[in-house]
């Protein structure tokens, strides 16, 4: 069954390539790019797929139990068009153009230093005959690594600034998952690229695992009323756990529930809140207006506003 | 599908060879091992990131093949499959030895590094750093030369392997890819165009060769040595063309992207389609095909003859040894280049096949590849 859909996949991402993609590319005489642009209208393609499975799942819970019931949805809007612009691969494909020429360089300087990167198989050699056991290993070392950013994230006044964009969302669904400022996602992707040159980026042939991975992390911000269980709460992070981070008085460094995938790194640094019928109102008091209100292009532009006042305040 | 491959058991069983291939997934971080009698894949074999390229060691005992993003250069027993050592190196993308066995060059497209090894240690004697995209590298027949693609600037680098130094870099067109030396001079694809040039080392003259289709991307030399087939990766297309005169004999219709191209020691053509996930079995005397799912983008294929006295390194004992990314000053007895002793060039027989197969071309039925005339896609 599995090999049958690769292959509709490999099919269908092979005609949309060999009829539409390359011969555009080729009048544009950007062939130097083909595999590139192979590889991303892969990303294109699965975040469409991601989206549609997000939705099928999400929307009904939503609708089923929700938390909140809103009159008007005009702000959630936003929060869709941020997840379409980072997950149809937009955003990532802006910052490979822009950023390409960079990393080649950093990449070539590190091979000068006469370093090779390593990954986790080459430092645990037997996870080569189990790379399920490798993934597995790869996604608990980047959530607790990203558990540490979204702490950092909250306690760095310039980077709350920016962070609270996410948090300022007052009518919280599953679209919310990408609601970011570009700036907070070059440092995301920063802070990833540091960890790839110590243990290696994790292996992405695991589409379906991948799926259920976003799928988990869209799921925790939906509108819904959901817990995983007295133990699946301590398991995996579910929309009530997630939910309890985005209330309104877990705004800035005073928060809680900082894991995006497991609990279990709140649970080790006392940052955890198991409180199971707690379904608190989302949002940060003190966000301005447009990050509440404003479209996309008004959310970045007072994003960076906000990062040169919280920096300029803390030198005066 | 299914009588394109009872078509091919039909003609592959009647010589009861069990032939095995070798296919690097890039997509999907593995390896295919597909057996001849049955095209199908009988094994996978799990490699860590993104491998693109396999070539044979100097002494005909390991299948070498570059993991780029894991930064590993593999060596496979070609007989078994069985991993027998991982090496650490930067990038390696596309690599190839020198033909007296002494080098191991590296162009690492990523990462903008042209890397010189000594091939018995592995050990990093020279790095280069290139404008953009060093992408394929071919050897002159002496190792004196490394020549390599550089698909971000439209050049071609030449490296003085004496002493690791870039003697000089010729522009050749837009978005130059793949790289071999036949008859005294290079062959490149350009990706950019429909063409591919010659280029005169000596004289740095760039000549159009022959066009193929859009997007035309490596040559590569049949063991007949009469014969080169051409891929273009737009138009999905293999061209046969002459190796000597660089007339297009016939251009055959392959949709999925043809790329990296192995011969078993007939002829017979194994390409990796690399936007379907699958590889092409094609006989170019009958026209006869086949195609077998493998993983995703596959890239780097290499066919492992597994028969009585036809040895892996078959290919350096044919009269096509002379060109191609590794060329032979001549052909070698049994293959490979440093141990085995040198013999005069085999004569080139009558091209009996080729001939009839010109004149006739095969009809579209499936299982068969279509041919267009030369004339259609003749240089201008």
């Amino acid at each position: 069954m599995i090999d049958f859909i690769q292959d509709q996949y490999d099919r269908l991402t092979g005609w949309l390539f060999e009829a539409l993609l390359q011969p555009a590319m080729y009048q544009l005489g950007l062939m130097n790019w083909a595999d590139e642009a192979f590889q991303w209208m892969d990303f294109f393609v699965f975040g469409v797929i991601q989206v549609i499975v997000v939705v099928a799942v999400c929307l009904p819970l939503e609708k089923w139990r929700p938390v909140e019931r809103w009159e008007s949805q005009r702000v959630v809007q936003t929060d869709v068009l941020y997840t379409l612009l980072a997950r149809l691969g937009i955003l990532p494909m802006l910052g490979f153009i822009l950023f390409y020429a960079a990393s080649s360089r950093i990449e070539g300087m590190i091979a000068d230093s006469g370093f090779v990167p390593p990954t986790l198989e080459t430092m645990i050699p037997w996870l080569r005959e189990a790379p399920l056991v490798a993934l597995a290993l790869y996604i608990i070392i980047l959530d607790f690594a990203e558990y540490w950013r979204h702490r950092l994230q909250h306690m760095f006044p310039w980077w709350w600034a920016l962070h609270s964009i996410h948090h300022a969302q007052t009518q919280m669904t599953f679209w919310t998952d990408d609601r970011n400022h570009i700036l907070d996602d070059i440092i995301a992707a920063a802070w990833f690229g540091i960890i790839a040159v110590v243990i290696g980026v994790p292996p992405g042939q695991f589409p379906i695992i991948l799926l259920v991975l976003r799928l988990a992390e869209s799921l925790s911000h939906a509108n819904v009323r959901l817990d995983f269980g007295r133990v699946g709460e301590r398991l995996v992070v579910s929309p009530r756990f997630h939910r309890l981070h985005h209330g309104v008085l877990s705004a800035g460094n005073s928060g809680k529930n900082y894991g995006v995938l497991l609990p279990v790194w709140d649970w080790i640094f006392g940052t955890a809140d198991f409180r199971r019928d707690y379904y608190p109102r989302t949002g940060d008091p003190d966000a301005p207006s447009a990050y509440v209100r404003g479209g996309w292009l008004a959310q970045q532009a007072m994003g960076l506003r906000q990062v040169w006042r919280a920096i300029t305040a803390r030198r005066a | 599908m299914w009588r394109a491959a009872l078509l091919f058991l039909c003609f592959t069983t009647g010589l009861a060879r069990a032939d095995t291939v070798y296919v690097l997934n890039s997509g999907d971080a593995s390896i295919s091992v597909v057996d001849v009698t049955t095209f199908a894949e009988v094994r996978r074999i799990p490699l860590l990131r993104e491998a693109h390229h396999i070539v044979l060691s100097p002494d005909g005992r390991d299948l070498v093949l570059g993991d780029s993003a894991a930064n590993e250069l593999i060596f496979l027993d070609p007989t078994t499959g069985e991993i027998r050592r991982r090496e650490r190196i930067s990038n390696p993308y596309h690599l190839e030895f020198s033909p007296n066995g002494r080098y191991l060059v590296v162009a690492s497209l990523r990462r903008d590094q042209i890397d010189i090894y000594e091939a018995a240690t592995l050990t990093l004697i020279h790095r280069i750093r290139q404008r953009d995209k060093p992408s394929h590298v071919a050897f002159s027949p002496d190792s004196r030369w490394v020549y390599v693609t550089l698909q971000g600037t439209r050049q071609v680098s030449a490296v003085d392997l004496s002493n690791g130094s870039v003697a000089w870099v010729q522009e050749v067109g837009p978005e130059p890819a793949g790289i071999i030396w036949n008859r005294g001079k290079l062959l490149i694809g350009l990706m950019g165009r429909q063409e591919f040039v010659t280029l005169d080392p000596a004289t740095r003259e760039v000549r159009t060769a022959f066009r193929v289709g859009r997007g035309a991307h490596t040559a590569f030399p049949a063991p007949d040595g009469r014969t080169l087939y051409a891929t273009s990766r737009v138009d999905s297309r293999i061209a046969e063309v002459d190796a000597e005169t660089y007339e297009v004999r016939r251009v055959f219709e392959i949709p999925g992207g043809p790329d990296c191209i192995a011969f078993d020691p007939e002829g017979r053509i194994y390409a990796t389609l690399r936007w379907t996930g699958r590889i092409l079995a094609f006989d170019p005397r009958t026209g006869e095909s086949a195609q077998a799912r493998v993983g995703r983008s596959p890239h780097g294929i290499f066919v492992v003859p597994q028969r009585e006295g036809v040895a892996v390194d078959f290919a350096y004992a044919a009269p096509g040894a002379i060109s191609g990314s590794r060329p032979m000053a001549q052909p070698v007895v049994g293959g490979g280049a440093i141990v085995r002793v040198a013999v005069p060039p085999t004569p080139v027989a009558a091209p009996a096949v080729a001939t009839e197969v010109a004149d006739r071309a095969p009809a579209p039925t499936p299982g068969t590849v279509s041919a267009t005339p030369a004339s259609a896609t003749a240089p201008r």
